[in-house]
């Protein structure tokens, strides 16, 4: 189809602007080299027994598995600090317990993990662990093994598996055992005001935060990866 | 003078900043990191690309920050 327009310039002088369309084939390939950096959130698509449920984040180089979690398993030294027992992940000496640390609802954790399709099944590219604030800011909890961008040090285990739920399966279950040392430790005084306990009858409490505002003890993060964390 | 804006996250902020403020300028820059929170290992990024630190920012870029990934000591 073809139209001509006929333009008026500021200046007073005419312009003919001829318009000419045509239908594209644009075939299979064509429409998804257009939607590489396209990716589609998919809520609940399953429910892991302990964790709760995983949403996926299904781009076209990669799956991004978000696991909203309520706890930290904390396998570490703890020391007992006027009557509260707190983290001593570069102790030596102090005793090293199984500790679970329950977040406070207004702190939303998200266990991420990616894989990408490979030969017959799955590859993991890594776990990520993001603590998000209610008006969704992402942060970095004061823990060791936690890089800057969030990405859990996990130590060694398998990164091939027949599918994305095993792949999921065997991060939380790394994530679960891992023992916390002082890799990429920075400062124990935040890690100490963050993650505290308290000795009952029967277990060890999680106690609140030692701060006003949460996230003053954690650094605030950004990565295009957390843009497709599904909370 | 121009304006830039800047995006961290969920947080965004547009500034007037001299002529010739820099990638690297904004990176270090205690204001910025002020108002958005960032800490000193950031990459800048325009239209997606990694841009270096001694670039002029254009006047009315929109710059975006993301954390950069450390390695393991």
């Amino acid at each position: 189809m073809e139209t001509t327009e006929i333009i008026i310039r500021d200046d007073g002088t005419l312009v003919e602007r001829t318009l000419r369309e045509r239908e594209l084939d644009a075939g299979p390939a064509v429409l998804e080299a257009l939607t590489q950096g396209v990716s589609r959130d998919i809520r609940n698509v399953m429910s892991i027994p302990d964790w709760g449920l995983v949403h996926a984040s299904a781009g076209f180089n990669h799956t991004l598995w978000s696991v909203a979690i309520d706890r930290i398993p904390l396998h570490a030294r703890f020391r007992l600090v006027k009557g509260v027992l707190v983290p001593a992940f570069a102790s030596a000496s102090d005793l090293e317990m199984p500790l679970v640390w329950h977040a406070p609802p207004e702190v939303r954790l998200a266990f991420v993990i990616q894989t990408q399709e490979h030969e017959d099944g799955v590859r993991l590219d890594g776990n990520w662990l993001f603590a998000f604030s209610q008006s969704n800011r992402g942060y970095r909890l004061p823990l060791p093994n936690l890089h800057d961008d969030c990405r859990i040090c996990t130590g060694s285990f398998p990164d091939h598996y027949p599918t994305g739920a095993e792949a999921v399966l065997a991060s939380l279950e790394q994530f679960r055992k891992s023992k916390w040392n002082a890799d990429l430790m920075r400062t124990a005084e935040q890690s100490q005001r963050f993650f505290r306990f308290q000795a009952t009858n029967e277990t060890f409490a999680t106690l609140p935060i030692e701060a006003e505002d949460w996230t003053s003890l954690c650094e605030k993060v950004s990565t295009d990866l957390m843009e497709e964390v599904v909370l | 003078m121009k304006n830039i804006t800047v995006k961290y996250g969920v947080d965004s902020i547009t500034k007037q900043v001299e002529e010739d403020f820099t990638f690297g300028d904004l990176q270090e820059s205690d204001v910025f990191k002020a108002a958005l929170g960032f800490s000193d290992r950031t990459k800048a990024l325009l239209d997606g690309i990694e841009q270096s630190p001694g670039t002029v920012i254009p006047a009315g870029a929109i710059v975006r920050l993301e954390t950069a990934a450390n390695t393991k000591a």
